[in-house]
Order: structure tokens, then sequence, then C-alpha cells
């Protein structure tokens, strides 16, 4: 215990050495002026519906609509590739606009104009969550940062710390000091935790309000934890395996255009693909993001995979520093 | 000298180990080390010392044959107990470069039972420190330096049984001189010494026995003098005045005996033609030992 406690120690000085506490303080201080200052302020204007009507079919008045004379007018008018334009001038109304390149939005899109013909009653919307516009935003985007935070620099601030030791060779002294190499990996991934624990408590509290915080951090707590470990041991594992720091950042780019890319995609820009249900970090990102909404949605078998991950991981990291330590100098 | 009839404080026999399926890096070696004995394991780069070295502190595993530390199997003997018990030097000084050297030894230090721990400031003063550089970080100090610190961290424990590689190297010749007077006193306080190296002159002032180890094999184990002797071609060369000229002439060792054989003013000196180790090494094993 005590050799763990030193262990513990040393590494905390290296990870302030390392100025990576300086570095989560400043994306904390980034994060929460965005979301306080820029996104919960971002009002995004309706879609323009463009009707052409020869037959002057349609009769309502919308405040949303604005009537062309030809169909040409009509087309150029949705050129910008957001507004929509309908034709009523055969017996079935068309909808007519040019795709903005993701299905989800050109979804909505042609709900809106349909909407719009129909004519809006506001007392008729459906009710589908129970907070408001800011309180979504904000838990939404707080979400998406936090995931982020914990599965790109978190990696990379466990693997910089690494780097060093194995560069100065010091991992292979603590091959012949009596303490196991268990508490030599335990220690770092507590370091770790705590700081993107402590990380989390802090974005939550500052982002979505300390009354909600306390009823939702028990559950997002849990989530960075396992988001946490999962990166944490990636981490150790790369670090121990790529020979040195420029073969780890091709490998991170490759990681974040491959892994991290696909589930910020589909998570905040609405794009929709169906091979993303396959792709673990999708799964720990929605399940980051329904701990901000307070749904217990996920299940056994995630947590169940996910622990599994972690032991695997933690094997791995185990066998590879074995090597690391009888590599030659 | 060690001593006869010792419990053998490192004993292995047809030691195997293989990186992979094709490349075998021991064949089969034997040996023992007795208790305070300095034991030289001399060979080229590539030949087998560090893996063997490896083996024996539990840094690699799976060998084949049998070895035993303290008395016991080599696969029991590698718990929290026996790393108090070990002190190792590498062949490079490995230490926190942002940290002092004081600050690195209490580091490693914190890791042992504090009845055992030596004095930080005292050890470094042994080893004729530099004061000024004492908390200074490692990164400003030159590699002499650091070999000190890392010499240091091996012996901050107190260990019965300490494992050297290439102790001597990056020191100055003063500072070689200091680490065999260190390595002499470990073993006058009973130490035992596992010395790796390709420093005929430390395996030869320092050890007691030297086992000859190439491609993964031992190709000769004795004392230095014995080794030596045995190949020795007894003669000795005289440098010498007659006539106001300088001479040299070699004869055997028994002729000097009854007095020099031949007509001389003035003898200017005398050498051993007898073989170096290193002359032994490359006898044994057909190779030199860069």
């Amino acid at each position: 215990m005590e050799g763990f406690l030193q262990l513990l120690r040393k590494d905390m000085k290296m990870i302030l050495s390392g100025r990576f506490f300086l570095l989560a303080f400043l994306s904390l201080v980034l994060y929460s002026c965005y979301i306080n200052f820029v996104y919960v302020k971002i009002e995004q204007e309706n879609y323009h519906v463009y009707l052409y009507d020869p037959q002057n079919s349609f009769s309502g008045e919308s405040e949303y609509l604005t009537e062309v004379n030809d169909r040409k007018e009509m087309e150029e008018a949705c050129a910008d590739r957001t507004s929509i334009g309908i034709d009523t001038s055969a017996d079935i109304p068309e909808i007519y606009m040019l795709s903005s390149g993701i299905e989800t939005t050109d979804h909505y899109r042609a709900i809106w104009a349909e909407a719009v013909l129909n004519g809006i009653k506001e007392e008729e919307a459906e009710i589908i969550g129970m907070y408001n516009k800011e309180e979504k935003s904000r838990r939404e985007i707080t979400a998406e940062f936090l995931f982020f935070e914990l599965s790109a620099v978190g990696f990379l601030g466990l693997a910089s710390v690494l780097f060093k030791e194995k560069q100065m060779g010091v991992i292979r002294v603590h091959g012949i000091l009596p303490v196991s190499k268990f508490a030599f990996i335990f220690s770092k991934i507590c370091v770790f935790l705590l700081s993107d624990l402590l990380f989390t408590v802090l974005l939550t509290l500052i982002n979505v309000g300390v009354f909600d915080s306390f009823i939702l951090l028990p559950g997002i707590l849990v989530q960075a934890g396992v988001l946490s470990l999962i990166m944490t041991l990636t981490g150790f594992l790369c670090a121990v395996w790529l020979s040195d720091f420029k073969q780890f950042s091709l490998f991170y780019l490759v990681f974040a255009v491959f892994a991290t890319t696909p589930v910020f995609l589909v998570g905040q820009m609405g794009v929709s693909w169906d091979f993303i249900i396959y792709h673990p970090m999708y799964h720990l990102f929605t399940a980051m993001k329904s701990a901000y909404f307070n749904k217990t949605s996920v299940s056994f078998p995630y947590y169940f995979t996910c622990i599994g991950a972690i032991g695997i991981l933690f094997y791995m990291v185990w066998r590879a520093l074995i090597r690391e330590v009888a590599k030659e100098g | 000298m060690w001593k006869m009839g010792g419990r053998g404080m490192i004993e292995v026999k047809d030691l195997t180990f293989s990186y992979g399926k094709e490349k075998q890096a021991l064949h089969g070696l034997t040996f023992t080390v007795e208790d305070g004995e300095i034991f030289g394991f001399l060979g080229p780069n590539g030949s087998g010392k560090s893996t063997t070295q490896k083996i024996l502190t539990g840094i690699l595993k799976g060998h084949g044959g049998e070895v035993s530390l303290f008395g016991e199997n080599i696969l029991s003997v590698h718990t929290r107990d026996f790393f108090q018990k070990v002190g190792v030097l590498f062949e490079f000084p490995y230490l926190y470069t942002n940290l002092s050297g004081v600050d690195n030894l209490k580091y490693f230090a914190s890791f042992y039972p504090r009845g055992q721990v030596r004095d930080v400031f005292e050890l470094l003063e042994q080893l004729e420190f530099k004061k000024d550089f004492l908390k200074k970080p490692v990164s400003s100090y030159s590699k002499g330096m650091r070999q000190r610190v890392s010499m240091a961290r091996a012996l901050i424990s107190n260990p019965k049984l300490l494992f050297l590689d290439e102790p001597t190297s990056g020191l100055d010749p003063s500072g070689a001189v200091l680490f065999r007077k260190i390595i002499e006193e470990e073993r006058r306080k009973g130490t035992t010494v596992f010395l790796t190296t390709h420093n005929m002159v430390d395996a030869d002032l320092l050890c007691d026995r030297v086992a000859f180890i190439s491609n993964g094999k031992i190709a000769a184990l004795d004392t230095p003098e014995k080794l030596k002797e045995k190949n020795s071609s007894h003669l000795v060369e005289i440098d010498y005045l007659y006539n106001g000229e300088r001479q040299k002439r070699v004869i055997e060792t028994r002729e000097l005996e009854k007095g020099l054989p031949f007509l001389h003013e003035e003898v200017l000196s005398i050498h051993s033609k007898e073989p170096t180790l290193e002359d032994m090494f490359i006898q044994y094993t057909g190779r030199g030992l860069s």
C-alpha cells in the first residue's frame, strides 16, 4: 500500500510538471465560455418556404410562406439548399428542395414545409421532452464536450506522461523494485480517473446548473468513469506499444478520424449512418448523453461489455508493460 | 576470495532462452555464484549477458533449465521480499530527469523498508557526487554524474545481491577507480556481486571468478589468474643497458631464479609476457569483446 501511495504521488508530480492540469483547466474555461456565451444564444432561423400556386388552391396565410410567380423563380429561391419549394400546379402538390447533404435535416425540412402548407397550430405541438430550449442545449453540448475531452484529451494526457517515462527508461527500473506492476498501472489510472471525474463535476456544475447537477451527477459520473478508464487504458497501451511520440501522433490522428469523428458527426451534425450502431464509441457517447438527460436507457449488456473491455485492456496493458520492462536500453 | 563450499547465492543449470522460435539466445548455461563472491560475466554485445541478467532479476520469463537464487527456485523467488534483497545497476542511467538526484533516490528508496535504506546524502558523498548538483534536476547532469546517482540507487537498499551491468561505463578514470573501490567495499560487507561487462580491466581487478560467454554458451569459467596462468608462456621481457645501448631480451621466468642470465649495466624495465584476460577471451571464444 505504501509503495502504491509513492507511485501515486510521483504520478501526480509527473502530471503537474507536464502541465496536464493546466491544459484541463483551460479546456474547462474554453468549453464553459463557448456554452454560456455562444451555444445557448444560437437561434436557428426557420427554413423559408416558397409556394408556386398557379391555380390559387392555397387559401391560408402563413408568415413562413412566400409566394412566387413561376417554377423557375421557386427553383432559384431554393438554390441555397435550406429553403423549400412547394409546387401545387399538378393535382398532387410537389415538395421541391436541393439536398443539404444530411438526410435527417432534409427529412425535417420536408416535414416543416408540409406543416407550413397545412397551417401551423401551436396548440397541436407535441411535447416530446421536459426541458426548455436552453436546458436542452446546455445538457446536449456539455455531454458532447465531456465526451470529446475524455476520449481525446485524456487519452493524450496519459500517453504523454508515459512516453516521458519511457524515454527516461525509468519504467525498466520499476521492474526490479519491490512494487507490483499492477500498482504501477493502477496508480496512473487512478490519477487520470480522479482528474477526469473532477473535470466532469466542474464542467457539469458550471454549465448545467448546481441544482440539476446534483440530480444528474451520479449517472454522469458512472459514464465518465467508464469512458475515462477505457480511454486511459487505451492511451497506456498505445504509449507502451508504439516506439515514439511521432508514431503515437500518427495513431492519434487515425484514432480521432475513425473513432471519434463519426460519433461526433452523427451526434452533433445529424449525419445518419446505419453502421454507427456497431461503433463502440457511439454507445459510450449515447450513454453519456442519456445520463445528461437523466434517462436510464443504458442496459445490462452495455455495462457487461464495458467491464469486459476494461478487464481485457488492463490485461493487455499488463502484458505490454512486462514486455517493455524486458526491452533493451 | 570466494568461499569454497559456501552456499550458492546463484545456481544455474542448463539455462536456455529463446526470443521467438528461431532466435535462441542461451544454449544451456551452467554456473554457480557463491555467497559474497564477485562473479564476472564477460562477453561481447549480443552474447547473452544481458539476457542472463534479466532472467536472474526476474525481468525475463520463459527460460528453460534450472535457476535458483538465495537457495530457492527462481520461479518462486521473484516476490517483494526478493526485490528488497537485490540491487540492480542497468547499463544506462535510468533516472527521472525532471527530478534532482536526491529526489530520485528518495523516491526509489521509498519502496524499501525504512530500516534497510541507507542515507541518501552519505551515499552520494561516498560516490563523490558534486554537492552543487544535489538539488538540480538530473537533466543538467553529466553522464558520469548520472552513473553515480544510478549506482547510489542500486546500493540504497543495502542489497545482499548486486547486479551490475557495465558499472564503469561513462566514467572518467578516477571515477572508474572509485567505483571499483566501492564494489570492493560491498564485497567486504558480504554482498554478492554479479558483474556483467566487456571491460576486461574491471573484470581482472575485481572478479573472484569470471565466465566467458560467447553466442549464448560459456566458453570458460575460472579465476582470472588461473585463466591467464593456464595459457601463460612463462616469459618475461627485459629492457636493459649494455655498453651504453638500450637492449631488449625475452627469457623464461624460471631463468630469473638465478639472476639475469646475461651481461648488463642497468635494468630499465621487466614486463611479464603473461596473456591478458582479453587475450584469453579471444583464445577461448575466437572473437573480440567490442
